[in-house]
């Protein structure tokens, strides 16, 4: 073994520097490019009803748009957060088209700027770099990859359940 | 990036108001167009006349009503929509579909400003359930659609099902007791 760390070469990595939202999920700080970021929400109430869709928690009424709220933390995390009240608003592309989405965050976001390289073999599917901040190592973010995930605790089981 | 302002309602551009039932099922509401439904009768009323029908590989429909010289079939909302059990009391007959939904209780009817799209990160079984969704008194809630209740594979089933036990009644019917 060479000792070097093993890295996967995702396209949205290549990208040497750009600007970047920091956000928190759980104890973990992780990077989506600022490109697709719309906004920080205030807390707003989440609407939610009966559906089988994966990861969706409900919606939110954000500046005349009803927005799809998912929830990153049984991705990232295993588990959901209910501190996270602010809502990071982010577009996601269905086609040629964008749709509004969120996804609940607890308020201390940053914009960072720096270099990314790209990420380690032992990270999840949905983490397509490592971005550099000082001496911190942060996961960026793929948002479609993130929001069509399983949640870790049921990567292996599979089966859609009825949601809220 | 910025945050912004809490806003509540959302514009009424190209969207065309139309009246509805909003119902409700196990705490959970939801809106129909009023003209989809024929008829709204208390469970009690209809005891009388609903016929049994064993279909066990459809939970959600364990009756069938006659009104009319039509016979509907009877789909248990909060199971349809696999919500906690609850005490249906209303029974929602659909106009010009073989359905009636049993629902918990009726919260209002009225006019709903307009349907707007089910956003497309709802992928899977609420494509059939929902029309898309209302913003009713700072309440979004989907709006169902009177068709998704029964596919026509469950409708086919409940057919076969409804044949086998009308069969079954005649056969009790001719054996002497």
């Amino acid at each position: 073994m060479s000792g070097a760390v093993e890295t996967r070469t995702d396209s949205a990595a290549q990208a040497s520097t750009e600007s970047f939202v920091l956000l928190h999920v759980g104890e973990e700080r992780y990077a989506l490019t600022a490109r697709i970021v719309a906004e920080l929400a205030p807390p707003v109430r989440l609407h939610s009803f009966p559906h089988t869709s994966s990861l969706v928690s409900g919606v939110i009424v954000r500046r005349g748009h009803i927005v799809p709220v998912y929830d990153a933390g049984p991705v990232l995390a295993g588990k959901s957060f209910s501190a996270h009240r602010f809502y990071l608003i982010a577009r996601r592309a269905f086609g040629k088209s964008l749709e509004l989405s969120a996804i609940p965050v607890n308020g201390e976001c940053e914009l960072a700027t720096g270099e990314v390289s790209p990420a380690r073999m032992d990270r999840p599917p949905c983490v397509c770099g490592t971005l550099q901040i000082g001496d911190e190592s942060v996961d960026v973010l793929d948002f479609e990859k993130l929001v069509t995930s399983q949640p870790i605790e049921r990567r292996d089981a599979g089966a859609a359940k009825v949601q809220p | 990036m910025r945050i912004a302002v809490q806003e509540s309602l959302l514009p009424r551009t190209a969207r065309k108001p139309e009246q509805a039932i909003v119902f409700s099922v196990a705490g959970q509401d939801f809106a129909i167009a009023a003209e989809s439904v024929q008829e709204i009768r208390s469970a009690d009323s209809l005891a009388s006349t609903a016929i049994e029908l064993d279909c066990v590989t459809l939970p959600k429909v364990r009756h069938t009503v006659e009104r009319g010289h039509h016979t509907y079939y009877v789909v248990n909302a909060g199971v349809h929509f696999s919500l906690p059990v609850s005490r249906p009391t209303l029974v929602l007959i659909m106009r010009q579909l073989r359905v009636a939904v049993l629902v918990d209780r009726i919260e209002r009817m009225g006019e709903i400003s307009g349907v707007y799209a089910l956003p497309r990160a709802f992928a899977g079984d609420e494509r059939q359930w929902y029309r898309g969704l209302a913003y009713l008194d700072d309440h979004v809630i989907p709006v169902v659609r009177p068709g998704g209740f029964l596919t026509a594979e469950e409708f086919h089933l409940l057919d076969r099902a409804s044949r086998s036990s009308a069969a079954a009644q005649e056969v009790e019917g001719a054996i002497p007791s």
